[in-house]
């Protein structure tokens, strides 16, 4: 089970021949897949194009940053960690790299249900990012390659599929080189015509110390292939020196006593239990609002009119929004031998002198250093209605985007993203059709339909009340929901596939197990003389049904059925958790079905909805013309569209596909029956 | 990743459960709590929500009421309320039953029950056609036991349709009308709504969609935001008794009786008079259509007419009754039961008279008209002060003179209800007519509004 979290990093071979700092050191000129930027959109969407087999390039500005964690040293959290599970349900990278880097582990909301449950980790910042370069450089057919790009090719469209361009490759800054490939990933981060923000000065970049990116790709984008762009801002707080906190004033946080992994491969941590870091919490003074307010004058960011991250909001915001109030700081190790301090809930753009002024208003920062001043970031973004649910560009093809590029905030929406562009790109360069996740199957399904068919105002975090089938889609399913896809699209690796099997089929078997148990509550109460239940003589009660009483853990039946229940011991905690929603997801499945359904039905991407001979009203055509739904799923979900329309548009739709099957003549039904999986007993798990 | 959670995230959800409230308020689907869940709570009926019902044929009175139900628990819902023994009726059959509560076994209408297994029915699910009588009283009890059985909910708009569809049911020329159709279908919802939505009752409708909202949002944030992140505490207990307490006021709101109906269709105002005294008449007037044949024939309305209109910007029903007489023909006899009837359950009464009826003397009209009054109606029919207007018409007939006097003279006299002389023919006095009938239908619909609040 832990055979993928070694004490040891992955080996890198030679990473001299798989990293170039010259593209002319590079042996080839042409790649399936080539995917700019490092972070954590870059490095999955990378790993996942090469896993499923395309020639794969990586271009990043430096090596050394690739896998940085730009803001907060934390991964996961309610709705992020459901991100993470389903990356690595996938076989992406984030999840393990958390599991290896991670030095403080808790599960939030524990005190609610499960299926809201958010794996998260404070991380090791060196460690994240050893992990993620080891593991990079050690993947076949990934190419490393440091370097600027200058701008996009483009070139005339494919006239068989959809869109008016065609990317036919990259050409790098500082001399014409030229890279060909069929897709290209761009995973630019803040750096779109980035701009940094301290105090009252503006310089150009998408992240302090690094190099602004070239502005021929905002050409590119903006001006040649035409695409809407819109502006959102986003900031990062001081980071404080440790030793010179006083933590005596703070109050202590300390993680889970024993550590959740948050990859499925995984059964612990690197970091041992005992080993782990505490975090601290204080909170803010009037003093620190009376700073802000002194200094709005020298603060030219929070003058902006971009739009900010609403759920991780500056201090400024924070007073500001909310003044007269006390804010929590929490203090968060930036890694195990680390003497910094990160401190969430700071994220702050005045001059360096007032940061300082500010945070020693707070008792434990009285004599606190700042080791990095906090700065903000404005940058560009691609309206991602513009996009189609493969997260291509819809007028350009071979373009995909992924990350802040597409209007997200967050490691977690950035890494799901990548990985799904990845698998995309890889797709299309291999000339496989796109793949389709659902927003009933999954957060990152739920994450893409969001964007490509709503767009952002601001920037996007993933919660889990953006979940319709939330309690079908929880972290400790993500397994069974997405890995045996993603080994048919060739993203998961034949180990995993194996794993998640054996999971699969022990589930079903114990499940089985538990609904053979079937027998009166009379009986039940002397088989458990502890457990409250209503008495009814003629219910027949299964241990399926039992499981769901709060007080009936999973052990409690085990032991008293150990012939049938022992072998799934190591399952009990997720048994548990299957019967608690087994009422809930059997309801969920009508709903789910009509929406798959509609989702079948796709909507072509160049109608002129404007002139088509449909009766549908102005509003309504301007509202289709603006997100050109890709589905009549989609168009259903979108606001203001009316009952009649979606009839108008049925009707569409049948009528396309009658001429189309007209033209193409009768084409044999090619889709064949796929073969059940070894395990036969008929109990129900997601599929 | 740690935020203080007084920024609570509403998201779009909100619209389609507003959206979902109104539509349901509207439509009068009574069992509206089995849309709301409960601040956790999962609700019994939900599990296989998927079986839909609704009345198919038009609102408003009619002859026969086609109430059609579709999907898995069709065929539950026609074992429970038809008494069939255990089996189902032979397919696509016919049978006169009695139609009853499953609940409290009360017969509430016999009509026609047709049985239309998958997937030979419109929708290609089980679908079961209740054929009843077309009394909105009957048509809201068999749709509120129908709401009570476990899996039903009230149809959304087009959705038999669109089943229908999904099914592969419909062609392509029977999509070609659909889409009108729904179209009609909400257009006619949305000015219902719209008409709602204005004055008291839009305040009131709107708070509880804001209330909604809120419980929404703070169930929303309490999932998404963590114990350390300053979620105020009891969060959940405060949305359970929010949404408990919410519950509890709608169902008081659409089970208060009549008071709660006169707000959702109106006053309810009655013609009533003796024979050919022009009660249709006054009817197309105020409807500006003929939803009445008039004729001078007496005995020409026999049954009640109804109408749903607004005066004012209060919305009205408005009954045209048959003439009061005593008739050998039995099917008059039963129209003037009726019309008696709805005298007594009339929030108010125009008793139109035929002016030419009247003694030539002025002095003489008043007492004329009590008289009228009295042998017109029983005492026990008498209604009340306040909840009658006298209309005098035909005043066209009448010399100019003569009226203006009997105009006078019916004003000074104590003990009669307000007089109006009006002309249907045309159309004089019909303006005086309405100022006071519009008033008078304001002060009820304000007197309901405040006594149904006072729960």
């Amino acid at each position: 089970m832990s055979h993928m979290l070694t004490k040891k990093l992955p080996p890198v071979q030679s990473v001299s021949f798989l990293v170039s700092r010259r593209a002319s050191q590079l042996s080839r000129q042409r790649y399936d897949v080539i995917v700019v930027g490092g972070g954590h959109a870059g490095t999955e969407a990378a790993a996942a194009a090469a896993r499923i087999g395309a020639e794969t390039l990586l271009v990043t500005q430096k090596i050394q940053t690739i896998g940085a964690l730009s803001c907060n040293p934390s991964l996961g959290g309610i709705g992020k960690g459901h991100l993470v599970r389903e990356v690595d349900a996938l076989d992406g990278l984030c999840g393990r790299a958390g599991d290896w880097a991670g030095i403080h582990f808790s599960v939030l909301n524990r005190s609610k249900g499960p299926a809201v449950w958010g794996p998260r980790a404070q991380l090791d910042r060196q460690r994240y990012r050893e992990f993620i370069q080891a593991e990079l450089l050690s993947t076949p057919r990934l190419k490393v390659l440091e370097g600027s790009v200058e701008e996009l090719l483009v070139s005339d469209p494919n006239p068989a599929e959809p869109g008016r361009h065609r990317v036919a490759g990259i050409r790098l800054a500082n001399g014409s080189q030229l890279i060909s490939a069929s897709s290209v990933v761009l995973t630019t981060g803040t750096f779109l015509s980035g701009s940094l923000f301290v105090g009252q000065t503006l310089s150009p970049g998408g992240r302090m110390g690094d190099a602004p990116s070239s502005s021929g790709l905002t050409h590119t984008l903006r001006d040649r292939l035409g695409l809407r762009v819109g502006r959102l801002r986003t900031g990062t707080p001081p980071r404080l020196l440790k030793d010179s906190v006083d933590l005596s004033l703070t109050k202590l946080h300390p993680p889970d006593r024993q550590p959740t992994p948050f990859s499925f491969m995984n059964t612990h941590t690197r970091c041992k239990p005992a080993e782990q870091l505490p975090c601290y919490l204080t909170y803010t003074t009037p003093g620190v609002e009376r700073v802000v307010r002194e200094s709005l004058h020298l603060n030219c960011h929070i003058q902006q009119d971009a739009k900010g991250p609403r759920y991780c909001p500056s201090i400024e915001s924070r007073v500001l929004r909310f003044p007269g109030r006390s804010h929590q700081v929490w203090l968060e190790p930036e890694g195990l031998t680390s003497d910094l301090l990160y401190p969430q809930g700071l994220s702050m753009t005045m001059p360096p002198d007032v940061q300082l002024r500010l945070i020693r208003e707070i008792p434990p920062l009285h004599r606190a250093e700042i080791h990095t001043p906090g700065y903000g970031v404005q940058y560009d973004y691609v309206c991602p209605t513009q996009l189609s649910p493969a997260l291509q560009v819809k007028n350009t093809q071979g373009l995909f985007l992924a990350g802040q590029i597409n209007g997200t905030t967050g490691y977690e929406e950035a890494a799901a993203q990548g990985l799904w562009a990845g698998v995309n790109a890889a797709r299309r360069a291999l000339s496989q059709p796109p793949a389709a996740l659902s927003r009933t199957e999954s957060y990152i399904g739920v994450l893409v339909d969001d964007l490509v068919s709503r767009g952002v105002t601001e920037p996007y975090r993933m919660f889990t009340s953006r979940a319709e089938f939330r309690t079908s889609l929880r972290p400790d399913n993500a397994d069974l929901r997405l890995t045996m896809k993603g080994f048919e699209l060739g993203c998961v690796s034949a180990v995993r596939h194996h794993e998640a099997v054996r999971v699969r089929c022990s589930l079903q078997n114990a499940i089985a197990a538990l609904q053979a148990l079937t027998m009166s509550s009379t009986s039940w109460k002397k088989k458990l003389p502890g457990i409250s239940m209503s008495e009814n003589k003629n219910q027949a009660l299964s241990g399926m049904d039992l499981l769901q009483y709060k007080d009936v853990s999973f052990e409690m039946l085990a032991s008293v059925f150990p012939e049938s229940l022992a072998p799934y011991m190591e399952f009990s905690q997720r048994l548990k958790i299957e019967a608690v929603y087994k009422p809930h997801c059997d309801q969920n499945k009508s709903e789910i079905k009509k929406i798959q359904s509609e989702e079948n039905m796709s909507l072509p991407q160049d109608i002129d909805y404007f002139t088509l001979s449909v009766s549908l009203s102005q509003e309504v055509r301007e509202i289709l013309d603006r997100f050109r739904p890709t589905t009549l799923g989609a168009a259903t979900r979108l606001e203001g569209m009316t009952p009649a329309a979606i009839a108008n548009l049925f009707k569409y739709v049948v009528l396309t596909r009658r001429q189309e099957s007209m033209m193409s003549g009768k084409q044999a039904d090619n889709e064949e029956e796929r073969g059940e999986e070894p395990c036969k007993r008929n109990a129900s798990l997601p599929q | 990743m740690y935020y203080s959670a007084i920024m609570l995230p509403v998201s779009a959800v909100c619209g389609g459960t507003y959206r979902a409230v109104i539509r349901t308020l509207t439509t009068r689907n009574i069992p509206l709590y089995r849309r709301l869940s409960s601040g956790g709570r999962v609700l019994a009926g939900l599990a296989d929500a998927d079986t839909i019902f609704a009345l198919s044929s038009g609102h408003g009175r009619c002859g026969v009421a086609v109430v059609r139900i579709s999907g898995s628990a069709a065929a539950t819902a026609l074992r429970c309320m038809v008494g069939l023994g255990n089996q189902l009726p032979p397919p696509r059959t016919a049978l006169l039953r009695s139609i009853t509560d499953p609940h409290s076994k009360e017969v509430l209408d016999r009509g026609l029950v047709l049985w239309f297994p998958a997937p030979h029915s419109f929708t290609g699910e089980d679908s079961v056609e209740f054929h009843i009588h077309g009394g909105p009283a009957v048509i809201t009890a068999v749709l509120q036991a129908l709401g009570s059985v476990p899996g039903m909910r009230p149809a959304d708009a087009g959705e038999f349709t669109r089943r229908a569809f999904h099914a592969g049911k419909l062609d392509l020329t029977e999509v070609e009308g659909l889409g009108d159709l729904i179209h009609a279908e909400t257009e006619a919802q949305r000015r219902q709504a719209l008409r709602q939505m204005s004055g008291e009752l839009g305040r009131l409708y709107q708070d509880w969609s804001h209330r909604l909202k809120r419980t929404l949002a703070h169930v929303e944030a309490f999932i998404d935001f963590s114990e350390d992140e300053l979620i105020e505490e009891g969060v959940l207990d405060q949305v359970d008794i929010s949404v408990c307490d919410l519950q509890a006021e709608i169902e008081q709101h659409l089970k208060d009786e009549r008071r709660g109906e006169r707000l959702r269709s109106g006053v309810h105002v009655v013609i009533a008079g003796a024979t050919n005294a022009g009660k249709s008449s006054l009817l197309n007037t105020l409807c500006q259509r003929p939803a009445a044949i008039v004729s001078p024939i007496a005995g020409t309305t026999r049954d009640v007419v109804e109408s749903a209109l607004d005066i004012g910007g209060f919305p009205v029903l408005l009954s045209d009754t048959a003439g009061l007489r005593d008739s050998p023909d039995l099917v008059e006899q039963e129209g003037v039961r009726r019309a008696r009837e709805r005298v007594q359950q009339a929030d108010l009464t125009l008793l139109v008279v035929d002016s030419t009826i009247l003694p030539s003397e002025e002095q003489e009209a008043a007492a004329f008209l009590l008289e009228h009054l009295r042998t017109l109606l029983s005492s026990q029919d008498q209604p009340g002060a306040g909840r009658c207007l006298l209309v005098l018409n035909k005043t066209d007939l009448l010399p100019e003179a003569h009226r203006e006097k009997l105009n006078l003279e019916l004003r000074r006299v104590s003990g009669l209800p307000p007089v109006c002389l009006i002309s249907c023919q045309t159309n004089e006095g019909l303006k005086d007519f309405l100022t006071v009938l519009q008033s008078s239908v304001k002060t009820m619909y304000v007197y309901y509004f405040i006594t149904s609040n006072q729960y």
